[in-house]
């Protein structure tokens, strides 16, 4: 979403979901995976709106559908590329919003072209793509040049035109599975409701087109004027109970908290960042800085830039490659927090390898999860493994005191209601005793590389408080210690006299803890709640809302109003907080009319080009290159999505069977089946009764007795066709192994013809393993490691295997 | 009829008693003294859910430190009061006996464990992420200039020997030092689930 929209997270909210006239949930199971999603629903239901699911599965959540649709995994881009390809051909996009708010009127670089399934600039030998001739068609001014109209060939529109007249209804049909005028029933359905609302989660991203997929959402509903408006937009269903806010924070390699980019090794000072990065940057990316070294960050020594470590471009180190790199034996530690990767780790041999080439692995859980016992894992002998093995018992959500973001990005406080069982501990406290422990053992040090350790500011008192932690997020004003009382106060700041540690939640202890609110007024009877917790950024409830106005700042839905210009009072107004760069700069103004503020066009991206706003027309003067604004997103595999196969796939791409699979996945997995051996598709799920890598939930008895055991579902067909019925034991294996499970027999999977050839998909929940009061073999011993390319996703939604009757 | 929920219970409470009333003993009061008996005594304290991305709202009942009952929030906007079954069977984690409540250690070649104190937990793993540390640690980057075609050292001031895995399961205070601690010590390599 970030390349399309400027931001990477679900657009609107859980109780905004009743406002939608109609419902695409497609890579969504939420009737199981997200209960709560339903409540909303359903209510919309009730009130009038459609409801369209389409998955591999006929699911709990389909059950609801008014229509529904069977596909086979990760065919997605075909049939949406169809809907986009219908949008456009049948004029049923809103011509307003696309020329207003979208990127369609700029025009696409002449060397950008798209042949037997590749982009402009692919080098085979790296298997990437140089992005250059994505770019625009710049003026003198470095602005992209504008087409008078949509149908200028150079247009993005006539690109988009152009790209999607390859896939037609029956293309997609032979493709996907779907019948071509059920797709034609999706497409008049999903077009004529107004707002429109589509649903998705680990169906969609978990495949090497994963962040395609997305993007195809995102073409949709830019071109049918969704996103920015009540009961529209793009959700996002998040997995973990804070996975928005552990990515806010960026426990990944790619980032810094707020999304910052991460440095890189070319970046030698802070201006080298700012060239390669944007001057948006210079403000967050200080303010950081003296939120983590305080008075020792210092306009003098470049706010302590050096201090940060540099990644190098060329490594890959995104989670399913860090275990690729442990097992050739670069880390000597690894720390794991709050996950079990010898379960949720496709193709696991890889984690159960890389674990043994560890000096020493630091596990901080509840429970004894599979990963801090796999030196004990059934016919592994403990003696061979000379891992030294340290395991914290980690405290309980209740029994510690702090804040979770979720999906909606309501920043949620909680109180300690317990104290810690036994000697458990929270994490923060672990990491606060660690960190004091390792900088004592540093004391004295004059050496360079310690000064990062010796020079931060690391102050959370005697007793760790998450609270303070929440409030060095939040931000200080630097020249007088006192808290930043908004985001506002922040932005205004100069360089250098406020810190946060994390920009976008600058504010949310300003006035207060505004996490701990519990008003749950809402007047305006959209569900927007805006004095319930505190929403980043700024509480913005509905991202982008500004594209919920026409171009005088009026909304264009009467009964769902977000935000509106107060001409008389020069001021935006609104239910909502207006996702605005300044609420006093109206409609008539350059900043009052950017709908996607984030992006370096200031709109909603059909194409998602190469562009950095804001470089000077001429060099400058000192000969130092030239520092733009902002870059924009870019998805490293193509500027708009394209139908690629899946790694392991049980046929042949019929828009380029040259070009079969995506040019650019990441396949980890070095054993690959092909079709003649392994006919079946497999495709992962999760169940209501277990959470993920089944951690905690394989420890609650109640959960266990209601879903006891892992199982393969398969088509009545395919039982005929083994001779097994429901409740037998069947062996499913693939080109990397092999697991005995039961069957369960369905109506939920049915057999389907791709490219005229009849084929099974195979559907088996992964939260099982060794170890916890419910053991069960684990689906990720057969699953493949195939990553997107941008993303670092795995395929886990896709593989090939076969299944006959065990014993 | 507005029937709020506290309401409804009460409803349908009498509705039962009613209907007993010819069996010799209301089975509405005996169920409403049980409940009160239950949470009687007890502090009522919101919190949240830590399944799914939903961030429903719960209520925990405490009583002498002890989480004895939790249902969903009725005031909470996002889930008014329900609770899907995973959220409700929380209440076995906070008591659960299979919790494991003492630092562990592992010994190499070792087949079981063995309970150490926190102090020599936290002094094992700081050694030895000093040693690892200085041990890993990489100065320089050295590369081919893509313009010149020179090599070049590039300052990277980097810990190559660790990683750091986590978390989505806890707090946001709790993600944002795991980031803060392996940026200080000098590793990029901290991911995390919402990868995949």
């Amino acid at each position: 979403m970030s390349p399309s929209f400027g931001r990477g997270a679900m657009t609107n909210s859980w109780s905004d979901l009743k406002n939608a006239e109609v419902f695409l949930i497609a890579g969504s199971n939420c009737a199981e995976n997200h209960p709560i999603a339903m409540k909303w629903i359903n209510r919309a239901k009730e009130n009038g709106a459609k409801i369209i699911v389409v998955d591999p599965r006929f699911t709990r959540t389909a059950s609801k559908a008014d229509i529904f649709a069977q596909i086979r995994p990760g065919t997605d881009i075909a049939y949406l590329g169809a809907i986009i390809n219908y949008i456009i051909e049948q004029k049923l996009y809103d011509q307003k919003y696309v020329l207003n708010y979208t990127n369609a009127l700029l025009k696409v670089s002449t060397d950008y072209k798209l042949e037997a399934g590749l982009f402009s600039g692919y080098d085979a030998k790296t298997r990437k793509y140089g992005t250059a001739s994505w770019g625009y068609q710049l003026g003198p001014d470095k602005k992209p040049l504008k087409a008078e109209s949509i149908e200028d060939p150079d247009s993005v529109f006539s690109k988009l035109k152009a790209h999607y007249s390859r896939y037609t209804f029956d293309t997609a049909e032979k493709i996907s599975g779907i019948p071509a005028e059920k797709i034609k029933e999706i497409a008049d359905v999903f077009c004529k409701g107004k707002p429109a609302s589509i649903l998705y989660a680990l169906g969609m991203t978990q495949h090497t087109t994963g962040v395609q997929g997305i993007r195809a959402y995102a073409i949709i509903q830019l071109l049918l004027g969704n996103i920015g408006k009540a009961g529209g937009g793009i959700n996002a269903l998040r997995g973990e109970p804070n996975v928005q806010g552990s990515t806010d924070m960026a426990n990944l390699v790619s980032n810094l908290p707020g999304y910052l980019p991460h440095p890189i090794n070319t970046d030698k000072t802070l201006r080298d960042y700012l060239v390669r990065n944007g001057s948006f940057f210079e403000k967050h990316i200080v303010a950081q800085l003296k939120a983590w070294f305080g008075e020792n960050a210092t306009k003098d020594n470049d706010y302590g830039f050096s201090y940060l470590p540099k990644t190098n471009p060329a490594v890959n180190a995104t989670m399913v490659k860090l275990f690729e790199m442990m097992n050739k034996e670069q880390f000597k530690i690894l720390f794991n927090v709050g996950s079990n990767s010898l379960v949720s780790i496709p193709d696991r041999q890889l984690v159960r390898s890389a674990l043994t080439k560890l000096d020493m692995l630091v596990v901080s859980d509840l429970f004894e999860i599979e990963t801090a016992q796999f030196w004990r894992e059934p016919g592994v002998n403990p003696a061979d493994i000379k891992t030294e093995v340290i395991m914290f018992p980690a405290a309980f959500v209740y029994e510690k005191a702090g804040s979770m973001s979720n999906s909606s990005r309501w920043i949620q406080w909680k109180d300690a209601a317990l104290e810690p069982l036994g000697e458990s501990l929270p994490d923060l406290d672990m990491l606060d005793h660690l960190f004091k422990k390792i900088r004592k053992l540093y004391a004295g040090s004059t050496d360079v590389k310690d000064a990062p350790i010796l020079k931060a500011r690391w102050d959370y008192g005697e007793h760790t408080s998450a609270l303070k932690v929440l409030q060095e997020l939040s931000g200080y004003d630097e020249t007088t210690g006192k808290l930043l009382p908004t985001i506002g106060d922040y932005l205004k700041a100069p360089i250098g006299t406020a810190s946060t540690g994390c920009w976008i939640y600058a504010g949310v202890t300003g006035n207060g803890n505004l996490a701990a609110r519990r008003n749950n007024a809402d007047p305006s009877g959209l569900g927007l709640f805006k004095d319930w917790s505190f929403a980043w950024p700024g509480n913005v409830r509905i991202l982008y809302n500004r594209a919920s106005c026409d171009e005088l700042g009026q909304p264009v839905d009467a009964k769902r109003k977000l935000i509106w210009w107060d001409a008389a009072a020069r001021v935006w107004a609104g239910n909502d907080g207006g996702d605005l760069v300044d609420k006093t700069k109206g409609p008539d103004t350059p900043e009052g009319k950017l709908s996607f503020r984030m992006n370096p066009e200031g709109v909603g991206r059909l194409f998602a080009a190469t562009y950095m706003s804001g470089l000077p027309a001429e060099a400058p003067a000192d000969g130092l290159p030239a520092i733009g604004i902002r870059p924009a997103g870019i998805c490293v595999d193509g500027p708009l999505p394209e139908f690629y196969e899946p790694t392991e796939s049980p046929t042949t791409n019929i828009l380029h069977p040259e070009v079969s699979i995506s040019p650019c996945a990441l396949v980890v997995s070095t054993k690959i089946g092909k079709s003649d051996q392994f006919p079946h598709v497999l495709t992962t799920y999760g169940v209501v009764e277990h959470f993920c890598a089944g951690g905690i939930t394989r420890n609650i008895p109640w959960l266990n007795e209601i879903m006891p055991e892992p199982f393969a579902e398969i088509s009545k067909n395919l039982a005929a066709k083994i001779k097994v019925v429901e409740g037998d034991m069947v062996e499913v294996s693939s080109a990397r192994g092999k697991i005995t499970v039961r069957a369960l027999v369905t109506d939920r999977l049915q057999s389907y013809k791709v490219n005229g050839k009849d084929t099974e998909t195979i559907g088996m929940p992964w939260s099982w393993g060794f170890a916890s009061l419910s053991p069960g073999p684990s689906t990720n011993e057969i699953t493949i490691a195939a990553l997107d390319p941008g993303a670092g996703t795995p395929e886990y939604k896709v593989c090939l295997v076969d299944i006959r009757r065990a014993n | 009829m507005d029937v709020s929920r506290r309401g409804f219970f009460k409803l349908s409470g009498l509705t039962i008693a009613a209907l007993a009333a010819g069996l010799g003993f209301d089975p509405a009061v005996a169920e409403a003294k049980g409940y009160a008996l239950k949470l009687e005594g007890t502090k009522k304290i919101p919190s949240i859910c830590h399944f799914c991305s939903g961030g429903c709202g719960m209520l925990l009942y405490v009583k002498e430190g002890k989480l004895i009952h939790l249902e969903g929030d009725p005031d909470h906007p996002t889930n008014e009061g329900t609770l899907c079954p995973k959220a409700a069977s929380l209440l076995s984690v906070a008591n659960s006996p299979d919790r494991v409540t003492k630092p562990r250690r592992r010994a190499p070649g070792a087949d079981k464990w063995e309970d150490i104190s926190w102090e020599e937990a936290l002094d094992i793993v700081a050694k030895k992420t000093k040693e690892v540390r200085d041990a890993s640690w990489k100065a320089a980057d050295q590369i081919v200039n893509a313009k010149t075609g020179l090599p070049e050292s590039l300052t990277v001031n980097r810990v190559e020997g660790i990683a750091f895995l986590g978390s989505a399961e806890v707090d946001n205070e709790e993600s944002y030092l795991i980031k803060k601690f392996c940026q200080l010590i000098g590793t990029p390599y901290n991911e995390h689930q919402a990868r995949i």
